[in-house]
């Protein structure tokens, strides 16, 4: 369309006709700004280098993304946001009393071996959650290690520029200010997330995300079976609520290069968790208003069915996933 | 006839960057005021958009997977100043209505949420009496 009204432009600028010239103009313009199907926002701080290979990729992605599911982009927005922080896990291993893992965590050095942006993508969030646990217990030497493994993996997927990398490295060499590292280092993740939404690559969240719970529900396999916590027993059975939702955006992009295989092992954990119930009890919230706001008590109760077999499966599923994943 | 499509095409322009500007909201700004707001002890975990689109929207919802023995903080900052205007409220997974931070008529910051059921539940931000439509949320846990 813009062709041909240049080409007619052209043609009445030489025929000296102001007016239809005026006229085109006007109509170029009204077309222009009711074009809505120009893609979301690219990645305008992306590297110049980087630009024609996120492009490519962008392309592969789109040309992937034939998909017979009628779900929403907002849908899946919602479910990726929905799903919690490997944070939270860290914090309740922590609380168990368990020792730092070490050798439990991913090894930094691997990160070279990771190549396309599906391994990336999956070890990204491994990383992170190994960053987060390393954070919590103040080993601030790993946790500088994982940093750099999380940047340049971040970078491997045209993303690393919404990573604060000399922010989140000063506060982790620092060491005494948690908080702050914490919020940051969260902060940067939902940055990318949202990006990568703008730019149409969603299965790369949900991928990082992945990513990142399977290494924290495996911790949590590893701790529990080291203290028998019931904490943390109930903690790995209650992942039946998160596998769901990362399977029901996983199945979207069942089309993409490797994720149907994901899936599949997936599947293999998910009909373990299908045995495995999470009961209610119900109750009414007891509501104090302070002049904070609300403080609300639930009296609701939820308890999870879990077995020793259940744990023991779901365990050595995970450590094969997981290994499929980082080796 | 010039004159008078110059004027036509410099109204259009006009018109296409006064809606544009009138539809901006800068969540993140508020997202910082927020995020201020969150007290000690809490770790900061996800953040939220409240974009009413100058009205047009009436509710913005987001599902979200608490955990029992976890304490939730929810912290709101917008346009209007402070949380004036939004107003924050819980559901269960049936959909019950759990709590609300509008009220008595007052508008609160936010509410802190002692979880003791692991579930999903939907937070749902609407606006009361509110002139923008803008703000942005936090929500922190604490073991």
């Amino acid at each position: 369309m813009s062709l041909f009204l240049s080409f007619k432009l052209y043609k009445v600028i030489m025929r000296k006709s102001y007016k239809a010239a005026l006229w085109i103009i006007c109509l170029a313009f009204m077309f222009a700004a009711c074009d809505d199907s120009k893609p979301a926002k690219n990645g305008e701080t992306a590297n110049a280098g980087n630009e024609a290979e996120m492009q490519n990729e962008q392309q592969k992605d789109a040309d992937d993304e034939k998909s017979d599911s009628p779900m929403q982009a907002s849908v899946i927005t919602d479910i990726i946001k929905s799903i919690p922080s490997p944070l939270e896990v860290s914090f309740l291993i922590k609380e168990s009393g368990t020792s730092y893992l070490k050798n439990e965590l991913n090894d930094h050095k691997k990160v070279d071996n990771y190549t396309n942006s599906y391994s990336k993508a999956l070890n990204l969030g491994v990383y992170s959650t190994d960053l987060g646990y390393a954070n919590i217990y103040e080993k601030n030497q790993d946790a500088l290690l994982y940093l750099n493994s999380v940047k340049k993996l971040a970078d491997g997927l045209n993303i690393g520029q919404f990573f604060d990398y000399h922010t989140i490295k000063k506060l982790t060499q620092s060491g005494n200010d948690m908080d702050t590292l914490l919020r940051l280092t969260t902060t940067n993740f939902e940055d990318i997330n949202n990006e990568l939404q703008n730019q149409g690559r969603e299965h790369l969240s949900i991928l990082i995300l992945a990513g990142g719970w399977i290494e924290a529900t495996h911790l949590i396999g590893l701790v529990y079976e080291e203290n028998k916590d019931e904490k943390l027993r109930e903690k790995l059975g209650e992942q039946k609520i998160v596998l769901e939702r990362i399977m029901l955006v996983l199945d979207y992009y069942k089309n993409k290069s490797n994720i149907e295989d994901f899936i599949n092992d997936l599947k293999e954990l998910q009909s373990v968790y299908k045995r495995i119930k999470i009961i209610e009890e119900r109750g009414d919230p007891i509501i104090e208003i302070t002049d904070d706001g609300p403080v609300v008590t639930d009296t609701r109760k939820s308890t999870v069915e879990i077995n020793d077999q259940d744990v023991a499966e779901i365990k050595s599923l995970l450590s094969s996933i997981r290994s499929k994943i980082v080796d | 006839m010039k004159r008078f499509l110059i004027f036509v095409c410099a109204l259009f322009a006009f018109a296409v960057a006064a809606d544009s500007a009138q539809a901006q909201c800068n969540a993140e700004l508020y997202n910082n005021m927020a995020l201020k707001k969150l007290a000690p002890g809490y770790t900061f975990v996800k953040s939220y958009r409240i974009d009413g689109k100058d009205g047009k929207r009436k509710k913005i919802e987001y599902t979200c997977v608490f955990s029992k023995d976890t304490s939730y903080m929810l912290r709101m900052a917008g346009k209007d100043g402070g949380p004036t205007g939004l107003v924050a409220t819980l559901f269960d997974t049936r959909r019950s209505q759990l709590f609300t931070s509008h009220v008595n008529g007052k508008f609160f910051d936010g509410w802190t949420y002692k979880c003791t059921s692991t579930g999903i539940y939907y937070l749902s931000f609407t606006f009361e009496g509110s002139k923008s439509y803008c703000g942005a949320a936090v929500l922190g846990f604490r073991r």
